[in-house]
Order: C-alpha cells, then sequence, then structure tokens
C-alpha cells in the first residue's frame, strides 16, 4: 500500500498522530502545497503513483 | 462501473484553495488525466472568482458541479445567479461527491 | 457499487457541515463517519440531532475525538447519538478507510466573538 500524505498548511500535533499511524508498515510520501509555488506536476505524479492520498488542512 | 484509473477526483471543501485546485486540474490534464470537481459548503464562493468559469469550461459539464444547496445556504439565488460556466444540470446534491468517489480513480480534498 | 468506507474530519466549528456531506454519502450507501474533533461541535439544532442519527441508522457513525460526547445530542432513549473515540483508535480505525476527508479549515487560534460564538 503506497499512501501520499499532502499538508495544506503545517500539521498540528493531532495530524502528526494520525499520519504515524497511518503511513506505519507502508509505503508512505508527502507533498506540501504550503509553499509559494507548489510544483503540480509533481503533486499529480504522486497521486497517480500512490494508492490512496490524505490531503490535511 | 469500476473506478476509472485515469480520473482524478477533487472534493472541495474549504474556501481558500482555489489556486490549488486550478493548479492541480492543469497539472492532471497535462499528464493525460481527467478532472472530476465538486465544490461544496462554503467552497461554493470561489465560484465568483474570475478563475472560476475556465476551469469549469475546461472540465465540461459532466466532470465540474457544485452544491445547490450550499450555495443557497451560503446567501446566493441557486436559481436565478447559476455561476459562469455552468448549467442548472450542474447545482447538484451530495450525490455527486457520490458518483466522484465511485468514478475517480483517484482523489484529493482541497 | 461497492459501499465505501468515508471519515470525515471536522476540525473547525464552521465546519460541522460534514455531517451532512457524510449523511449524502450514507443514503448513496457508503459507511460515512464524521469526526469532530477537539469538542469543535454545532449547536445542535433539530436539523442537525436528525442528520446525526440518520447516520447512525444509514449503519455508519458520528464521533467525537479529544472532547466528551455531549449530553445534548441524544436518541428518544435519551442515549447519546455520538460516539466517543480516542485520537489512536481514530488513526488505526482509519487504516482501514478507502477515503480520508479533513473537511474545510483547521482549528482557529483565537476563540470566536460573541458576534459569531452561538
Amino acid at each position: 500500500m503506497k499512501i501520499l500524505q499532502v499538508y495544506r498548511s503545517e500539521p498540528n500535533d493531532n495530524v502528526k498522530t494520525l499520519v504515524g499511524i497511518l503511513n506505519r508498515d507502508r509505503d508512505a510520501d508527502e507533498f506540501s502545497l504550503n509553499v509559494e509555488s507548489p510544483d503540480y506536476d509533481t503533486l499529480v505524479a504522486k497521486i497517480f503513483a500512490a494508492d490512496k492520498t490524505v490531503c490535511w488542512w | 462501473m469500476a473506478a476509472d484509473p485515469n480520473k482524478l477526483g477533487i472534493f472541495v471543501t474549504s474556501p481558500q484553495n482555489m489556486r490549488h485546485v486550478i493548479g492541480i486540474a492543469d497539472a492532471a490534464e497535462k499528464a493525460g488525466k481527467t478532472p472530476m470537481i465538486f465544490f461544496t459548503y462554503k467552497s461554493v464562493h470561489l465560484t465568483k472568482d474570475a478563475r472560476f468559469k475556465a476551469l469549469a469550461d475546461k472540465c465540461g459539464e459532466e466532470n465540474i458541479a457544485i452544491c445547490a444547496d450550499s450555495y443557497t445556504c451560503e446567501g446566493y439565488d441557486s436559481a436565478a445567479d447559476i455561476p459562469a460556466g455552468l448549467s442548472g444540470k450542474q447545482m447538484r446534491t451530495q450525490a455527486f461527491h457520490g458518483a466522484l468517489l465511485d468514478e475517480c480513480g483517484k482523489y484529493i480534498v482541497l | 457499487m461497492e459501499s465505501l468506507k468515508v471519515y470525515i474530519l471536522i476540525a473547525n466549528r464552521m465546519y460541522n457541515d460534514g455531517v451532512r456531506s457524510g449523511l449524502g454519502l450514507a443514503v448513496e450507501n457508503h459507511y460515512a463517519y464524521p469526526v469532530i474533533m477537539n469538542g469543535e461541535f454545532p449547536s445542535f439544532s433539530t436539523y442537525m440531532s436528525e442528520n446525526i442519527a440518520w447516520v447512525k441508522d444509514m449503519e455508519g457513525q458520528v464521533y467525537s475525538c479529544g472532547a466528551p460526547a455531549p449530553d445534548s445530542c441524544v436518541d428518544e432513549e435519551g442515549d447519546k447519538l455520538i460516539d466517543e473515540i480516542s485520537l489512536e483508535e481514530l488513526g488505526e480505525a482509519m487504516r482501514d478507510a478507502d477515503f480520508i476527508i479533513p473537511y474545510g479549515l483547521s482549528k482557529q487560534t483565537n476563540e470566536p466573538p460573541p458576534a459569531c460564538a452561538e
């Protein structure tokens, strides 16, 4: 299972805890949208490479 | 019907991510994928963004819709003020989100 | 059509519409689990309470994570309609989810002013 964690803002402690549990024993990747110019091409490639994407607040 | 592996569902629930919605939809199209987008609750304010019509035109009638109830709840007129780029058929219910989950092989929330 | 397990995480008091969104999926034969985080509860209008009950009737469940489930949202027998779930339990449960939806916006830093607190 490949899981992609996407962050729209800096993750808080709750999000970090949930991500830790969701990523356990899985092939995990991440992407931050919380930058001036996100590379959307890379994000879309990561989404299609993953089985599941979670996009946090 | 199995989900289309080349279709990307975008569920928009926040009113502050228009640049991400457009950026991801454009990148998906460039990669040969089909974006399918549903705007709900306070994200319906994004229909008033000057970039919304081009996004709607790009997606086409079957692949973009908004929650009509949300639009009304936010004070807009869902009969007399259909957003630019949409038709009355694209003023939908949460069932469109259900269809998006069923149809799209990939999915992101914004 | 396969029934999907969908968790809708509500972290901001203004976004309890996630319960309605979950109900919309429930009536489409999916399993909806709206989770109200850290006590960001709505005011329990008849409409909201009925929606929470309806989610439960449709084999889903509304949860409270990080705060006690309120006494003000109960069924006709007086039992709480909202179940409590810990953050760790939520994480484990969501490992089996088909979709996880962090809904709307994150929690606000400041307490709401009187103009919009109720």
